[in-house]
């Protein structure tokens, strides 16, 4: 049934693959952290248009499937004349997509700074930009960094979703193996264990980091 | 075709797929959640190793790969399940490893006053989870238990790379058949956006109350 | 006279921590003792061990003249199990500092839970006393009302009713006043003189109300550091205090 030879014959060309997975990761994650800031800061802004429109695309992006937001990037973009190759097709949803986890992160983060913060800038006398990243971002962020970082693993466990617009990833390329040999269990398997090995003990630390944070407070 | 021809043949030919799968592997989260959440304070080791190799295991490796393992990997080693099973069984055992940190963190988060007025009054152990400390955590879980349940609706979209006729499923036959790529999975999105709606709305007003109450 | 309760070489060490260095203590029947000291001195720790909220480090405890935390078999003292626990439990009842209702249950569900679940009365039955319990402590117009609309000093008569249903012999109370505003601590201190002066309930009172202590005790005992530093009448005690611990104590409580 389980065929170690086979399992170590198959195994450099699934780790090949590993590179792709990881850059979409990380290239899908830097993109949701800027989109998410943004996303929290303008869901915070005055104007109640902007920051209903913003709270509107929110929600929806968060409650419909990435998967479908990837057929739609992939798809239909092209209709009107932004053609994407798999790779960047899949981190502009992963990206998006995860923004709008971050933003809601980001904002708690934001929320959680004491109001006098933003009347001690105010008489200070910074300007409004100033009073963001000299002052509110620097105390937002650091104790929501926990969080971010389990979305980081959330987004890395997504990135197989990225083989249904074609990219070859992991996940594609032990299909496409088992397609050829007609043996899925070694392949698939190398992939679930892979996926654990690199996310199971980024948990712990993640948990680790959260527990050492919320002692020094 | 029209927008309302497009609504229509993908909720007709998909939407039924979507709702069973969701109803099946909703409640399978949910039992798996409270069992394995239960076992994860067992007094027993073994109880709680075997629940904690479950619930980091499934959480550990990706949705996508437990259900290609389970629909293409183990009939090799002759377990075959059909499709529907399939998707059933891999979002259920998924969510509910999830399911089962929302059990353990709600109960975890009962006050230990209400365990020692228990002992106080000399109630059983089965006796304290089953009047005192559920019930209190029960209400605190729900607002975590509708947010899963609306991530655990958007995975249903995934039983479409195992050939399961979902909306999603349909929205790409459709858009192979006819031309129409832009409107059908506009309204694809649209329309797994109304069936996830009620269940925000409930669960944003769940919060809402349940901040009130702590408050 | 036998103790009910008798404390033998009871130690208690948290960590590096010995709160409780070896105290030989006893209780009579239907005695009303009141445990004074500073915070921290491991008076509210003996009454925990009592109620078996936590285990002894060393030494035994023994109610009625069978060992609390231990059983006896074939002539050997081994560590009491769960059975054995609830047994000795039957006879002890408790009221805490912060009350611990149980938010999700009215006040008549709040007494009447344990009645129902832990002895098996009857439901009918079971009001019959839970009611009866609630009247004492001046509530029955509360009956249907949930503890988050209640005072400090209601939520707490409330938890005396719910100790008291279970017709404890020993009613253990862990400063019971401390946690209440200035003006809802006389109702609470009122209902417990009631019990005090029905007479045959042995009661450990752990408190900071001096005067009240020398009110209802027949003994206090004075802790510091965790051992009893001075016991006696309350007249002794608080006239005539003998320890240099002792007389600053009650100097700074003036």
């Amino acid at each position: 049934m389980w065929d170690w030879n086979y399992a170590f014959s198959i195994l450099p060309q699934i780790l090949s693959a590993l590179k792709i997975t990881v850059a979409a990761t990380f290239s899908g994650f830097l993109l949701a952290l800027a989109l998410g800031l943004i996303l929290s800061v303008l869901s915070r802004i005055n104007i109640r248009p902007v920051s209903l429109v913003v709270k509107g695309l929110v929600q929806f992006i968060r409650d419909t499937p990435l998967l479908v937001q990837l057929y739609f990037i992939f798809y239909v973009f092209p209709k009107f004349g932004l053609t994407l190759e798999p790779f960047t097709a899949g981190i502009l949803g992963l990206g998006i997509h995860y923004a709008t986890y971050l933003s809601e992160v980001f904002r708690s983060g934001i929320e959680a700074v004491h109001a006098g913060q933003w009347e001690a800038a105010k008489a200070l006398n910074f300007s409004r930009i100033k009073t963001w990243t000299r002052i509110i971002l620097p105390q937002a962020i650091p104790p929501v960094i926990p969080v971010i970082g389990n979305y980081l693993i959330t987004m890395f466990k997504e990135t197989p979703l990225l083989s249904a617009i074609t990219l070859v990833e992991i996940l594609q390329t032990a299909k496409i193996i088992g397609a050829g040999s007609f043996r899925y269990l070694e392949g698939f398997t190398i992939v679930g264990v892979i996926f654990f090995l690199l996310s199971y003990p980024s948990s712990l630390l993640i948990n680790k980091l959260e527990i050492k944070m919320n002692n020094q407070n | 075709m029209s927008t309302f021809e497009i609504f229509i043949a993908l909720v007709k030919g998909g939407i039924q797929v979507t709702i069973q799968v969701t109803f099946f592997s909703t409640i399978l989260a949910v039992i798996l959640g409270f069992i394995s959440g239960l076992a994860r304070m067992s007094r027993y080791k073994i109880i709680r190793f075997i629940s904690g190799a479950y619930i980091e295991i499934f959480r550990g490796t990706s949705l996508l790969v437990q259900l290609f393992w389970i629909y293409f990997a183990l009939p090799i080693i002759g377990i075959r399940f059909s499709p529907i099973s399939t998707g059933i069984l891999a979002i259920g055992l998924n969510y509910g490893a999830y399911c089962s940190e929302i059990v353990r963190s709600a109960i975890q988060s009962v006050p230990a006053g209400q365990t020692e007025a228990c002992i106080a009054l000399n109630m059983t152990k089965a006796q304290r989870m089953r009047r005192v400390i559920l019930p209190q955590a029960f209400t605190m879980m729900l607002p975590n238990l509708g947010n899963q349940l609306i991530e655990l609706l958007k995975s249903t979209s995934l039983v479409s790379m195992i050939t399961l006729n979902d909306l999603t499923y349909q929205g790409n036959i459709l858009n192979a058949t006819t031309l129409e790529t832009t409107k059908i999975y506009t309204m694809l999105l649209a329309i797994y956006f109304i069936i996830a709606l009620p269940i925000t709305q409930c669960t944003k007003f769940l919060e809402r109350k349940f901040s009130e109450g702590r408050a | 006279m036998t103790p009910i309760v008798s404390y033998k070489k009871i130690t208690k060490v948290y960590d590096e921590l010995e709160v409780l260095k070896g105290i030989d203590f006893d209780i009579y029947p239907a005695e009303k003792v009141a445990l004074i000291g500073p915070s921290g001195s491991g008076k509210t720790t003996l009454a925990r061990l009592l109620m078996t909220l936590e285990k002894p480090t060393s030494g035994t405890i023994e109610v009625e003249g069978e060992y609390l935390w231990h059983e006896e078999i074939n002539g050997k003292l081994v560590k009491a199990g769960n059975k054995h626990l609830r047994k000795m439990r039957k006879d002890i009842g408790m009221v805490f500092q912060h009350f611990y209702l149980f938010p999700h249950m009215t006040v008549l569900k709040n007494v009447m839970e344990a009645p129902v679940t832990v002895l098996g009365m009857s439901k009918k039955e079971a009001r019959n006393q839970a009611e009866e319990m609630i009247e004492k402590v001046g509530l029955e117009d509360k009956l249907d009302v949930y503890p988050s609309q209640l005072s400090g000093g209601q939520k707490q008569r409330v938890a005396i009713a719910r100790a008291l249903v279970m017709k404890p012999k020993i009613m253990l109370f862990d400063e019971p006043t401390s946690a209440l505003d200035p003006e809802l601590v006389g109702e609470v201190l009122d209902v417990i003189k009631e019990i005090a002066d029905e007479g045959d309930m042995t009661m450990l009172l752990i408190t900071h109300e001096m005067d009240f202590a020398k009110e209802i005790a027949d003994r206090v005992a004075f802790f510091n550091e965790g051992v009893i530093a001075e016991q006696g009448s309350p007249e002794e005690l608080f006239n005539n205090p003998k320890t240099a611990r002792l007389q600053s104590f009650l100097s700074r409580l003036n």
